[in-house]
């Protein structure tokens, strides 16, 4: 935690932050963060606590009922669409659901970030290769969606995810449907990518994967959120993390 | 796995290939093709035949001398002759005139021939006498001067400089070509909005697969762009089937056309360049399909996303 004084470089700004759908009773409330560059975090509540909906506004899906937000420095609530897009291609998102192109190959599917940037295909062949290879994927490059088992689908949508080496990588539930042999090492991409400067923010219900894993954890209770230093050990009272 | 082992064919992001709304849309633009160009040609031929008609009654104009009333048709013949002489004689020593040719029996015969038929003796007939007049190129006529001139000389000759045939003749023309015009707007108009809706359609059914493509940092362009594309091919191909009917019912009008007779509609003829028009159409059509998927697309999705 940085003290108030020797402000980071936050990559997302969050001040007084409000979501309701339609007519609805607030599902997140008065939600004050900042996210400094490179950190990681896990983001833990119970179903229906607004996880979801928080990881939304990050990946710029979503607008707040109030408060404003701004990541990478900008402020999304008057950010036009050009600009809104540009700032998405700096973020990778591993979906709960997936969220593949079912007419596209897995190999199409990763591809994807690449090619709305406008990147050469020779580049992006390269690139999409090489990381179907790491997830163990080389063998289905051809496959669509529907043929992919749960576990498969979840590693094509975390190379999609990875492939634009984003600045901020978020992850609903990335390891939920991989075997275990798997999920440890995608894990460890993860690790490596924040290494390298991601920064990275997992939600996630296994309380296995945040003990195996010292990195502070974003907890949503009561339409509120709080953050807890590593395995739980005290609430930061700060909102710098 | 190599890298240069594997062929991956790159499919596009958006299935607008398989759309069912692909075969409307040719449908659609091949009729409107067909229509536009059938309609064009006859704007175009109607142009060229004011031209001709312009070209032809401008440096020109008719003297006609009434015939006499005298019950001896010799006598006659020789009094309207006589008055003919003298319109010629005024005729000729006005400077702007460069000829003054009187139309000789055999011509009169001629004009009156689909009237009263063959064997015909104008000689006994009480019909006018034309002067056809030719005015010096650029020159300008006092038509008020020339039949007050001609009046003083003989009253029995009148001046015919056209005009009013011809701006009935225009006016005529105008009309057909207005309504021709309109019916390229409504064509251009309906094609419009069926490229409008089959894309606001086509956007509605795969809101899922743009909503990923946003979430990846697509632009509205990147996806407007696919569309304008797409729409372009199809509009393309319909234009070019279109055309391909067109030609052959463009000719068929103008053979057609050529059997009535009088000539006036023989001279509605379309140049080298009128055809390049006309066959310019299904790339017109293209540019038109482009323009308005992609501004449809970049309106939907500011309004739906």
């Amino acid at each position: 935690m940085l003290s108030s004084t020797n402000k980071p470089t936050s990559i997302i700004e969050m001040q007084n932050v409000g979501i309701r759908y339609g007519q609805g009773p607030e599902i997140l409330s008065d939600i004050k963060l900042s996210l400094r560059k490179g950190s990681f975090h896990f983001l833990t509540g119970r179903s229906g606590a607004g996880k979801t909906s928080l990881l939304s506004m990050m990946y710029l899906a979503q607008k707040p009922s109030r408060g404003t937000v701004s990541v990478f420095g900008q402020n999304v609530n008057f950010a036009n669409r050009d600009a809104l897009a540009l700032l998405r291609r700096k973020i990778g998102v591993v979906f709960q659901d997936f969220r593949l192109i079912d007419h596209l190959s897995a190999f199409d599917n990763v591809a994807l970030p690449l090619r709305v940037c406008g990147m050469d295909e020779r580049e992006v062949r390269k690139r999409v290769m090489e990381l179907l290879q790491w997830v163990e994927l080389e063998r289905s490059i051809q496959a669509t969606p529907a043929t992919l088992s749960g576990g498969e689908k979840q590693r094509v949508a975390i190379a999609r995810a990875v492939i634009n080496r984003p600045e901020l990588l978020l992850a609903d539930e990335p390891t939920g449907n991989v075997d275990n042999d798997i999920a440890p090492k995608l894990m460890k991409l993860f690790v490596e990518l924040n290494k390298l400067g991601t920064t990275v923010v997992i939600a996630t219900h296994s309380e296995k994967l945040i003990s195996d894993f010292a990195y502070p954890r974003l907890h949503l209770q009561n339409h509120g959120l709080k953050i807890f230093a590593p395995n739980n050990s005290a609430e930061l009272g700060g909102r710098h993390v | 796995m190599s890298n240069k082992t594997v062929f991956i064919a790159r499919h596009e992001e958006l299935p607008l290939k398989n759309n069912s709304t692909s075969l409307f849309l040719q449908i659609m633009v091949a009729i409107a093709v067909f229509l536009f160009a059938v309609t064009l040609s006859g704007v175009l031929s109607i142009n060229s035949m004011l031209q001709n008609w312009n070209e032809s009654i401008l440096g020109s104009l008719t003297v006609q001398i009434m015939p006499s009333t005298n019950i001896n048709s010799e006598k006659a013949m020789a009094e309207t002759l006589a008055h003919q002489n003298k319109a010629l004689e005024v005729l000729n020593n006005m400077e702007n005139i460069e000829k003054a040719q009187p139309l000789t029996d055999k011509q009169l015969e001629k004009l009156i021939q689909p009237w009263l038929g063959d064997g015909i003796d104008i000689k006994d007939l009480p019909i006018p006498r034309i002067i056809d007049v030719k005015i010096k190129k650029g020159a300008d006529i006092d038509f008020m001067d020339l039949a007050y001139k001609l009046a003083q000389a003989t009253p029995m000759a009148s001046v015919d400089n056209h005009k009013l045939w011809l701006n009935k003749l225009i006016q005529f023309a105008d009309g057909i070509k207005i309504l021709a015009l309109s019916i390229l707007a409504l064509v251009i108009m309906i094609t419009s909005g069926a490229i409008f809706y089959t894309t606001q359609t086509s956007l509605g059914l795969h809101k899922y697969t743009i909503e990923i493509l946003h979430l990846m940092g697509a632009k509205d362009t990147y996806v407007a762009q696919q569309y304008a594309k797409r729409s372009a091919i199809l509009a393309l191909q319909g234009g070019l089937i279109g055309l391909a009917i067109a030609i052959p019912t463009i000719f068929g009008i103008a053979s057609l056309a050529h059997q009535i007779e009088g000539g006036i509609i023989g001279e509605a003829k379309l140049s080298s360049f009128d055809w390049l028009i006309i066959v310019g159409l299904p790339a017109f059509a293209s540019v038109i399909a482009m323009l308005t998927a992609y501004y449809t697309v970049k309106q939907t999705l500011q309004r739906l996303m």
